[in-house]
């Protein structure tokens, strides 16, 4: 039993923390769709931060560094330059894939894998069994608790759901949308820093291509079934990774009697069946634009 | 506070505010002396809204300077003039629906705000409200609450700073008679709390109702005022707003244009229509007992009955929000129906789609002129000849060029003023694109006309070459459904008025029109 809560903590924190950068995103008004390649900077930058100087506070250092940096050029083509906001975070999206693989190749001189001898700092002997779970684990429920105070209980909180969902109301009031959104997409850029740290350096010590394999945008279907919530979606993102954890048992358990293939697909039709639970739910999402404001205006 | 009576409230000097080529405002000055009800009037395009930004720090002006209490205020910023207390309460309310009350006043508060829970929000904000008189739980949504309501919540979110200068932005635009009562209690109430009031309306028994000076804009530039209201007769204020170069054709037309009429000349005994003669044609419309599923835009229609005869104008009362959008779709065939039927002359079209009833002769002058009415980022041409194209079949052969040639012609008929047909939908003013979608819309098969707040937005030569166009339709025949919330353009057009309450018909009346009957009706407040 330990060992399953430990494999379902182990994939659902990653998940989490990048699901709760598109929450702040969301509730700005911004989908974005950039967690994938978010995701995927800060897993490699963590990793190669580590193999240059051999230390994991700089390697995580130097993904939030890129992160934020990469986070603020979402905005930049956003808010400045007025693009569209759902092909901005994609291509965000195939600058990380593309990006984090160009750097490996510039790295290693070709293609592999990269792996390193040291990862993030796990809890310790002190939890027992839970020992081999990372810091990014235990920090992850005072992470979502947190944020939930802070967009639920606090007048900054207020201001950033405002933004999203009346922006010439937030305006009207003094505050400025384009700077709380630029405020949101930073912190989300920490924020998949670490989702990307706790995935190559949590239990793992290694960087592969496209390691995240959709996570980002099984982040952002969290989003939209957790319906901007920081808790609702951060229990969407542990719904997506029980089904994968209990497909890896079915694996186990029955070993090639069941197709692999379908197994592996079974995060991924939970995360179809969340969104379309969500679209019942609460009838189909609103297609974003952030030009609201000028309707009001 | 003691204020000396001889420095202003709030005096702007020479401000100027272009949009792209648009000059909104041009060499504005006013001066507002405090503490008393200042009315700014002017038609649409006239640049009160945009005056109210400026003040408020929403807008900054090309060039121009605004003082508060003689200090000069640095513009185009909302906080420094909400540090000034200049609070605007928008027309279009500027709260997040899913806002609760209390979530609404605290988000716009400057005193520390710390960690709380809804609990201590509702406490916190408790004796605010109380004090401005809304009694409506704060821990409610702003999206379920009834119009009047949402409207004093942001009076009440424009007061959390203590504000010393409040301008409200055309408030009575979206309530019923009663519910501008209730407003004007509460600003005279305002008022006599030390508030110096700045009224943006349009309507001038209004002004009267309830202000100590008036001015009036024009065009974006100041023509008259502040006038004390006392000295001031309507007629004369009529005048001043409409200026003398827009010609509108018919007398009467310009006391409902300018909301000059007096409530007393309404007050003449009309009974709501209870049994319609016999007529002998069947009606052009006849929705009976519709009932709509429930959805995101409004209370769903509940056992609706409307009928319309040829030749006639019904007009269609209401506060916004009860059910007049979804009423339009019913009628185009885009609600989802559960009970009832529509017919065209007594023909069957409820499960027919909005081509076959366009072929039948339904046209539409939709809520949304920007959005529904036109697309903006087409052309002249592509819009007219939309209408006509989507009749069609879908590999039909068309002829650009020869569509280009009657487009001119027909938007020629119209006045509608333009440089090229191949020019952009979006580049029209206003009244021009309407005039657009009236020659597209009112064609000469046309033969059901449903009419949404046509009027609205646009100034008053426009608004009466739309009542004009109505009217010619009628008289060849058609029938026309003219779903408004400005009573003064419902009374003076409509054959008959037909009043919507949450969904229902709750009442007809004929003219002539009993200004308390109906503003009873659309509150519900008679039943």
């Amino acid at each position: 039993m330990d060992e399953m809560i430990i494999a379902i903590l182990r994939s659902s924190t990653p998940l989490i923390y990048v699901t709760l950068a598109g929450v702040l995103a969301q509730r700005t008004g911004i989908w974005n769709l950039g967690l994938e390649g978010l995701m995927i900077i800060g897993a490699c930058a963590t990793v190669l931060g580590i193999a240059i100087t051999g230390s994991f506070l700089q390697g995580f250092l130097l993904a939030v560094g890129l992160c934020v940096a990469a986070s603020v050029l979402l905005w930049f083509v956003i808010e400045r330059l007025k693009a569209n906001q759902i092909i901005a975070g994609l291509g965000l999206t195939g600058l990380g894939l593309g990006g984090t693989a160009f750097a490996v190749e510039a790295y290693m001189g070709s293609q592999v894998a990269v792996t390193v001898s040291s990862g993030a700092p796990k809890a310790g002997p002190v939890l027992g069994a839970f020992g081999v779970l990372s810091i990014f684990v235990l920090l992850m429920p005072v992470v979502v608790l947190g944020l939930w105070v802070l967009l639920k209980c606090t007048r900054f909180g207020l201001q950033l759901a405002a933004c999203g969902e009346h922006a010439f109301a937030a305006r009207s009031v003094g505050a400025d949308p384009s700077r709380i959104r630029l405020i949101a997409l930073a912190a989300g850029g920490v924020l998949c820093a670490a989702g990307g740290a706790e995935l190559a350096t949590g239990s793992l010590q290694l960087f592969a291509q496209n390691m995240t394999a959709g996570r980002g945008f099984m982040a952002f279907a969290a989003v939209i079934f957790g319906a901007g919530h920081p808790v609702w979606a951060t229990f969407a993102a542990l719904f997506f990774a029980v089904a994968g954890v209990l497909g890896i048992r079915v694996q186990l358990t029955f070993g090639d009697n069941i197709p692999h293939g379908l197994l592996q697909t079974l995060p991924y039709l939970a995360t179809i069946l969340g969104v379309w639970i969500s679209g019942k739910l609460r009838g189909g999402a609103k297609a974003a634009t952030l030009t609201e404001e000028q309707s009001h205006v | 506070m003691t204020r000396q009576s001889s420095v202003p409230a709030l005096s702007c000097s020479a401000v100027t505010v272009r949009y792209g080529p648009v000059t909104a405002i041009a060499g504005l000055s006013i001066e507002f002396a405090p503490d008393l009800i200042h009315a700014v009037v002017g038609q649409n395009g006239a640049g009160k809204t945009t005056f109210a930004r400026v003040a408020a720090g929403l807008v900054r002006p090309e060039h121009g300077q605004i003082t508060v209490n003689g200090r000069p205020l640095p513009t185009g910023s909302v906080p420094k003039a909400r540090a000034a207390g200049v609070e605007l309460v928008h027309q279009s309310f500027a709260l997040p629906p899913s806002f609760t009350i209390a979530e609404a006043m605290e988000f716009g508060s400057t005193r520390p705000g710390g960690i709380f829970s809804a609990r201590s929000l509702a406490r916190r904000w408790k004796s605010h409200l109380r004090d401005l008189d809304i009694s409506a739980d704060p821990n409610s949504r702003i999206r379920d609450l009834p119009i009047e309501i949402q409207q004093g919540v942001e009076i009440a979110r424009a007061l959390v700073t203590e504000s010393k200068l409040l301008i409200l932005d055309e408030p009575t635009a979206v309530l019923s008679p009663s519910g501008i009562e209730l407003l004007f209690d509460r600003i005279r109430r305002l008022k006599s709390m030390g508030v110096t009031v700045v009224l943006i309306l349009h309507k001038i028994r209004e002004v009267l109702a309830v202000a100590d000076t008036v001015t009036v804009l024009r065009g974006g530039k100041h023509v008259a005022g502040p006038l004390p209201c006392t000295e001031l007769e309507s007629a004369s204020l009529a005048r001043l707003i409409i200026g003398d170069g827009t010609t509108v054709r018919e007398g009467g037309d310009i006391k409902a244009l300018t909301g000059a009429g007096a409530p007393e000349s309404f007050e003449r005994t009309a009974v709501p229509v209870t049994e319609t003669p016999a007529r002998t044609t069947a009606p052009l419309l006849e929705i009976r007992t519709v009932s709509t599923a429930p959805d995101s835009e409004g209370p769903p229609l509940s056992q609706i009955d409307v009928s319309l005869q040829p030749g006639e104008i019904l007009g269609v009362a209401g506060v916004e929000g009860n059910g007049q959008r979804t009423l339009v779709r019913a009628i185009a065939g885009h609600a989802d129906l559960i009970s009832g039927t529509i017919l065209f002359s007594g023909a069957d079209v409820t499960r027919e789609n909005l081509t076959e009833r366009r072929r039948q002769g339904l046209r539409i002058i939709p809520f949304e002129r920007n959005t529904e009415g036109l697309s903006l980022t087409s052309s002249l041409w592509e819009n007219w000849s939309s209408g006509a194209l989507l009749q069609g079949s879908l590999l039909r052969y068309v002829r650009p060029a020869q569509m280009r040639a009657s487009c001119d012609t027909t938007l020629s008929r119209w006045d509608v003023l333009y440089h090229d047909c191949r020019q952009s939908a979006g580049s029209l003013s206003g009244g021009n694109a309407q005039k657009l979608i009236l020659a597209r819309e009112i064609d000469d098969e046309a033969r059901l006309i449903v009419a949404a707040q046509p009027g609205r937005g646009l100034d008053v030569g426009a608004t009466a070459f739309v009542w004009d166009a109505l009217r010619s339709a009628r008289d060849r025949g058609c029938g026309v459904l003219l779903i408004s919330s400005d009573l003064d353009e419902l009374f003076d057009i409509s054959d008959r008025v037909l009043v919507m309450l949450s969904g229902r018909s709750v009442g007809e009346y004929s003219a002539p029109y009993d200004l308390q009957a109906i503003g009873a009706a659309m509150t519900g407040a008679n039943q």
